[in-house]
């Protein structure tokens, strides 16, 4: 394949199913955010061969139910298109030689490189009704009132930094677009992106790679060297006041999310076992139904019903969240505190690390058996150069100690403090 | 052991029903790590009403017990929350209750037998004292004001809520914070006692299992119990008509919601499976994806995205549901039925039946992917009274002219509902 697309094959024998993925990543930014969003929803409206959504979902349905699906979602300081197809394996069809596998790459390559084009433009009636779809995905995120929130605290952490865009854009910024420019778009960004093809299932590889060189779609994809951001060490520091922002909204619940960095000194290298001690940070504090969040606001303090911490350790950031009635803000806030406090005291026992282990380990584990996470991990791999394998994933979780997590836990740092009521 | 087998999916079944009256399925998938148990009780948010084997008086306990009880089954007498025993084991625990069971979950790569001491233990041993029952309320209560924030499922409801008279399936299965406050231990054992009998449940194991060594060790860790007898479970009558057609409330959304609800009679046991494909074919041709309703109104921006459709049956009741979002709900239910009533003087497109029963088989095959979506398949189907091969094999044989029938049937517009939420 030429330079800066690359075609990564899983042969698995777990599944019905054979599922291909093209992902697209780009540098996450303000001026093509909204544009992106915009794109990838005009993309599947309509291709070459199959003009619009009606002959799309007639093929898909033709082909035993294949699943297309396509999002967009932000990985780092990327935006990376996601564009998948699922069928369901020759060998488990009423008839013989469907050959499903090559319609569904070639289904697939076709809605993502071959769109429908009326002289150098994207259809007008595609475009513009895409615009008010993502206008109202916009306007409707607020709908979820835990992702809005998790979201929102984001948004106040990164003020104008990519690491805070909202991943479908900005209301504003959809008036620009219209089915030339949006075109013009599409065509730079197609030359210039990073290009990544997935293909998992019950395959022979040989027969796999013919299939792709012969397209005639991928075939006339140029060399490039990608425009994406890798990975890098993003120095932070503790902030001398936190953040403190409260939204109304007409709410039963309230939803208080605290944003945590994971600050470093100047002098600090970037430090690859971070990944596995946040991680491990994370479970004991409140990832799982051992966690100390989930004992101390929920079993004990009986204030909330969901209670727990997510690691964005792309971003160097842990968001600790619960749901609770409106009028326990200062208590819950003090209770969960104190549990960030105690994991800097070290103040957790040799048991909660061991079970930490076990639950993590048993994820990662687990990543083979789905057949969209192995892929997800294996481009997350792709994508930070780590190339860690599964085994090796497990091996630096079980290195984790005590002393590393202590000394992750003196850099967790408050950002902001969200409250929705 | 009976052995089911389905030469479509190439998958087994393995069932045993133990003298206690116990169901165990066992499906078996070689080489993959994950590992799934799930144990359910033939006992959901409708069973508020009953006769208690052996007794004769009819007993009657507040709404949200069976979802109270899946809370508490987890508190142990020594102490120990098997939620944290078995977390800490790294595995994933969890329990869901519905209107018609309750099941209790775990799935893990590791430590597989260890779990399933513990996992077996509490389901089989509740604990329940005046101070743990009235600190569940204030969690409860939590999950009760969470879901009142969702206006997806205040839609769902207010459907149900303008087709039924009587029927508990209107209800959430939650209870409510002042139904909750009467629950106590005493009506708690009650019901434990009543409903976690083993001849009215059913474990589910499926993963990487030798079918007789797997059974043998689910065997040795059951406790002796005896089977008690059939439980009377008393619905009050409910009426082939509707409420009231239309239900209309005001919450904070971007988009107004809707779900439309077709109120159709239960079928009998040997038609459940034929029903649930025939209607599900029918609601592919009228509102999915390829179907010409949906494109026009894809088009015209009454719709953004298809709506999601579902039949949804026990012996008591049986309804269809699409739900979805719309900015303009009423035409959008306006059209459907326009179409609804075209189909029906029309007929059925021989074409677009053939293509939508292709992506039904994916569909079903699909299913068979994940431990888990298999092993809570066939779980959900036993509550049912079905096994879960009979989808892929009524599928191929299924024909339009029952279609047809299905259609003049069940969708009947004296029996039609639309709840719609809109913003304040």
């Amino acid at each position: 394949m030429n330079q800066g697309i690359k075609i990564h094959l899983i042969n698995t024998n777990k599944f019905k199913t054979n599922l291909i993925a093209i992902f697209l990543s780009t540098p996450l930014e303000r001026e093509n955010v909204t544009k992106n969003a915009v794109l990838s929803a005009v993309l599947r409206r309509g291709c070459e061969e199959f003009k619009d959504q009606e002959e799309i979902s007639k093929e898909l349905e033709e082909i035993y139910g294949a699943d297309f699906d396509c999002g967009l979602d932000k990985i780092g300081k990327n935006h990376v298109f996601k564009f998948y197809i699922e069928s369901i394996n020759d060998e488990y069809l009423p008839k013989k030689n469907e050959n499903l596998l090559q319609k569904s790459i070639d289904m697939l390559a076709e809605i993502v490189f071959d769109p429908f084009i009326q002289e150098e433009k994207f259809c007008k009636d595609y475009v513009n009704q895409e615009k008010e779809n993502i206008k109202q995905i916009i306007e409707g995120k607020k709908d979820n009132k835990s992702s809005y929130s998790l979201f929102r605290c984001m948004e106040e952490m990164y003020k104008n930094e990519p690491e805070g865009l909202y991943k479908y854009g900005y209301v504003e910024d959809l008036e620009k677009i219209d089915e030339k420019n949006l075109y013009e778009y599409y065509k730079k960004l197609i030359n210039e992106c990073k290009i990544d093809i997935f293909v998992s299932g019950k395959i022979e590889n040989a027969d796999v790679k013919r299939i792709l060189e012969e397209n005639k779609n991928i075939k006339k994809l140029d060399s490039r060297d990608p425009i994406y951001n890798k990975k890098e060490f993003k120095k932070k520091k503790q902030l001398e006041k936190e953040n403190i922002v409260n939204e109304n909204q007409e709410v039963t619940q309230g939803k208080l999310v605290i944003g945590y960095d994971v600050i470093n000194s100047e002098n600090d290298e970037f430090d690859k076992n971070l990944k596995y001690i946040g991680m491990m940070y994370n479970a004991i504090l409140g990832g799982t139904a051992n966690s100390k969040l989930f004992q101390n606001v929920r079993e004990k303090a009986s204030l909330a019903y969901t209670a727990n911490s997510r690691y964005y350790y792309n971003y160097g950031n842990i968001l600790v969240m619960a749901g609770i009635e409106i009028s326990n803000y200062e208590k819950a806030l003090k209770i969960i505190k104190e549990q960030v406090e105690a994991m800097e005291k070290s103040d957790f026992s040799d048991e909660d690390i061991s079970n930490a282990k076990k639950i993590i380990i048993s994820n990662i584990e687990s990543i083979s058996d789905e057949q969209d996470s192995e892929i997800i991990y294996f481009f997350g791999q792709e994508l930070s150069e780590d190339n860690i394998s599964i085994e090796q994933y497990v091996e630096f979780i079980k290195k984790v100690n005590r002393e590393e997590i202590v000394e992750f836990a003196k850099k967790i740092k408050i950002n902001t403090i969200y409250f929705l009521k | 052991m009976q052995v089911i087998e389905n030469l479509k999916v190439k998958e087994k079944a393995y069932i045993e029903k133990l003298k206690n009256g116990l169901t165990i399925i066992i499906v078996p998938k070689a080489g993959i790590r994950k590992k799934y148990v799930i144990f359910g009780t033939h006992y959901g948010s409708n069973d508020s009403k009953f006769i208690v084997p052996g007794e004769n008086e009819v007993t009657e306990v507040p709404k949200g017990v069976a979802h109270f009880l899946e809370h508490k089954m987890f508190e142990q007498e020594n102490g120990r929350n098997s939620l944290d025993v078995l977390s800490s084991l790294g595995v994933n625990a969890n329990a869901y209750t519905t209107n018609t069971h309750t099941a209790f979950l775990y799935e893990c790569t590791d430590n597989f037998y260890e779990a399933l001491d513990e996992f077996m233990d509490y389901v089989q041993h509740p604990y329940f004292t005046d101070e743990n029952v009235e600190k569940e309320k204030g969690i409860i209560g939590q999950e009760i004001m969470m879901y009142d924030d969702y206006p997806e499922w205040k839609v769902y409801l207010n459907a149900l809520e303008a087709m039924y008279h009587n029927n508990p399936v209107k209800l959430d299965i939650t209870g409510t914070i002042e139904t909750i406050s009467h629950i106590d231990k005493e009506i708690l054992y009650k019901c434990y006692n009543t409903f976690y009998n083993p001849s009215n449940m059913c474990l589910v194991v499926c993963g990487d299992f030798v079918p007789e060594e797997i059974l043998k060790e689910i065997e040795k860790r059951l406790i002796n119990k005896n089977s008690s007898g059939e439980i009377k479970r008393i619905y009050e009558e409910e009426d082939e008509s509707i409420v009231k057609p239309n239900i209309e409330v005001k919450m904070d959304v971007s988009i107004p919601l809707f779900t439309m609800g077709i109120k159709c009679k239960p079928a009998n046991q040997t038609q459940k499976v034929k029903k649930d494909i025939a209607i599900s074919i029918l609601l592919n041709m009228i509102i999915g994806e390829s179907s010409t309703l949906y494109q026009d109104l894809y088009k015209s921006g009454i719709l953004l995205n298809s709506p999601s459709y579902e039949f949804d049956f026990t012996n008591e009741y049986a309804h269809i549901l699409i739900s979805g979002s719309s900015r303009n709900p009423q035409e959008f239910y306006n059209k459907l039925n326009e179409e609804i009533k075209n189909l029906k003087t029309n007929g059925l497109d021989k074409e677009n039946f053939e293509r939508i029963k292709k992506k039904l088989y994916g569909e079903y095959i699909k299913e068979y992917n994940d431990v888990s979506d298999i092993a809570r398949m066939f779980l959900n189907d036993f509550m049912n009274g079905i096994n879960s091969f009979e989808y892929l094999e009524e599928i191929t044989s299924i024909d339009i002219n029952y279609l047809e029938q299905v259609l003049k049937n069940d969708f009947d517009t004296e029996k039609m509902v639309f709840s719609v939420i809109k913003n304040s």
